[in-house]
């Protein structure tokens, strides 16, 4: 190994430990985001006195976990009642690799340019939706290891709905794909860069970026999609026997999984890095246009998200057959059309 | 590097397909499969196929196990007791299909090894997904359809089968809590002392069959 391939190694090294710092920071305040937002819409104050306006709850939070006793049912399948929770925070976190974070920037100071992404390959997409669907069998496995009827009942709500619902994902998913004529995610958000960095596929897939949105909810298990966890029939789902650190990582994978499903909505529909008409001030490639372009990218995800919390203050929970028939009924037969009309329109028109 | 990281995944497919096959709990051997998918999809990235192996990810290991998973979960499978063999007898057959493909490989290796070196060009489009989807929607069009129509073939079969309003034959034990109709409610020809039934599945196929509004389905109460 010669010093170029030891250096470009550490710089890799370093990137994926600032991005996952930054994402994982981003998520536990999401958290606490989540808590002042909903006391907000509900008329309440929320959690305020742990440091300035509540800004160290989330760690507060963390030491709470890690304290709690780590309460292990006696009837349960040991093995897999201890892997159940690494899945589900393993596929969460795996699939934040292929998203860009930024266009390839000249870092200053060491004169090195560098793709503000950790990792970069064909299907890009695809490898997503892969490590998405293997994070079914994290809920799956904690509902049925757990020994409790309401965890069981979570658990297989949960995987029909994840699977019910992956089919309209993926299929929304198609027709930008369509559009781009690629699965590699850098490459799609370098097809939005036109009109000054306004080009997005939102414009072009409105219908497709409505289903992705519904679907993605439902994929993620929340309000009003959170059957697997609905506390009035399930006491908590599928983590009912989950206690201290173990119940922390299904939580912190769920907002994984919300802050990636965000990632990709931004990156698929909303331009990615793309920041409308900072080309005309700086030039790209430059450090600024980097470092704002990132900014931008993680704004767009912030309102992904406050949309999130905001649903989950506004809308009822659907029952378990509206939820079905919602999913195979309305959702898949639409995102078919979208297909459809995607594939004639580029057929006729020069669209892009 | 390569050949270690081939090690790892190769070790850990074979292992986890022992497992498949060693294990006497159903769910373990479900989650050992999913095991040898992944490792295989591993396998499949260092061929520089990462179609192939995004695929695998998502179609067998992502769809076709969790519905694997699933079932054993609703089904509640015990764990499978040690049973005196029955089909004792093919053991041989057995070792001996294990003989043939043992040879097979040796053969395939060693002719491998024998052939002069054909070198390919570093930089090739085979795996990456534009080639597959145009080989697919050309070269290899009418397999591709022909499979296509299995499949839907499939899906009716397996609709048709779900569907079937089921004729009882009389004094037949029925599950708790199904809906039973006698025949002459479906086939007016039928005497009313007919004492045959049929088994429906779910109130709103009842309510449909009858030609009255569900009472069960609060979505179509007026």
């Amino acid at each position: 190994m010669d010093w170029a391939t030891i250096l470009d190694i550490a710089l890799k090294f370093v990137a994926i430990t600032i991005a996952f710092t930054v994402v994982l920071l981003i998520v536990a305040y999401t958290v606490l985001a989540e808590r002042r937002v909903l006391a907000f819409i509900q008329g309440r104050l929320g959690p305020n006195r742990v440091g300035y306006g509540g800004m160290l709850q989330p760690f507060a939070d963390l030491l709470k976990f890690i304290l709690k006793e780590d309460i292990v049912p006696d009837k349960s399948t040991r093995f897999i009642y201890f892997l159940a929770p690494v899945i589900a925070t393993m596929a969460a976190l795996m699939t934040m690799i292929v998203y860009p974070f930024g266009p390839e920037t000249r870092i200053p100071l060491i004169n090195v340019t560098l793709p503000l992404s950790i990792a970069r390959f064909d299907v890009a997409l695809l490898y997503v939706l892969g490590v998405t669907s293997v994070g079914v069998y994290g809920i799956m496995l904690a509902g049925w290891s757990s020994n409790n009827k309401y965890s069981l009942m979570g658990g297989l709500r949960s995987s029909a709905q994840m699977i019910s619902y992956e089919l309209a994902l993926g299929l929304s998913l198609i027709g930008v794909v369509l559009l781009a004529g690629t699965l590699d995610l850098q490459k799609i958000v370098e097809m939005q860069s036109g009109w000054h960095g306004f080009k997005w596929f939102v414009f072009f897939q409105p219908l497709g970026f409505i289903i992705y949105i519904i679907a993605a909810i439902a994929e993620t298990n929340r309000v009003p999609f959170d059957l697997p966890e609905a506390e009035t029939e399930l006491v908590a789902g599928f983590h009912t026997e989950y206690s201290a650190m173990k119940f922390a990582l299904f939580f912190l994978a769920e907002y994984i999984n919300m802050f990636t499903v965000s990632m990709l909505a931004a990156t698929l529909f909303w331009g990615g890095w793309n920041v409308p008409f900072i080309d005309l001030v700086f030039a790209r490639g430059s450090f600024m246009f980097g470092f704002l372009s990132i900014l931008g990218f993680l704004f767009k995800v912030c309102v992904f998200l406050f949309a999130y919390i905001w649903i989950r203050g506004t809308l009822p929970r659907f029952r378990f057959d509206q939820l079905m028939n919602f999913g195979w009924k309305f959702l898949l037969p639409v995102a078919l059309l979208n297909i459809f009309l995607t594939a004639t329109i580029l057929t006729f028109f020069d669209v892009i | 590097m390569l050949v270690l990281l081939f090690i790892l995944f190769a070790g850990l497919a074979i292992g986890c397909a022992i497992a498949v096959v060693a294990q006497r709990n159903p769910l373990y051997c479900a989650i050992s499969l999913i095991g040898v998918f992944i490792s295989l999809a591993c396998l499949y990235v260092m061929l520089a196929a990462p179609f192939i192996a995004a695929v695998q990810v998502i179609v067998y290991a992502g769809a076709i196990m969790v519905l694997v998973v699933f079932v054993i979960m609703l089904l509640n499978v015990e764990q499978e007791e040690r049973r005196r063999s029955r089909l004792g007898f093919l053991v041989p057959v057995a070792v001996v299909l294990a003989a043939i493909l043992i040879a097979e490989a040796t053969f395939i290796i060693w002719f491998v090894d024998r052939s002069p070196v054909r070198t390919l060009s570093n930089v090739s489009d085979t795996g990456l997904t534009s080639s597959i989807g145009s080989a697919l929607l050309t070269k290899y069009l009418l397999p591709f359809e022909i499979t296509s129509i299995l499949l839907l073939m499939a899906i009716v079969g397996a609709m048709t089968l779900a569907r079937r309003i089921k004729e009882i034959p009389p004094g037949a034990a029925v599950v708790p809590g199904a809906q039973v109709l006698p025949l002459h409610m479906f086939d007016p020809t039928i005497a009313l002392d007919d004492t045959r039934a049929v088994e429906a599945h779910g109130s709103d196929e009842v309510a449909e069959v009858l030609g009255v509004p569900d009472d069960h389905d609060p979505t179509k109460r007026d």
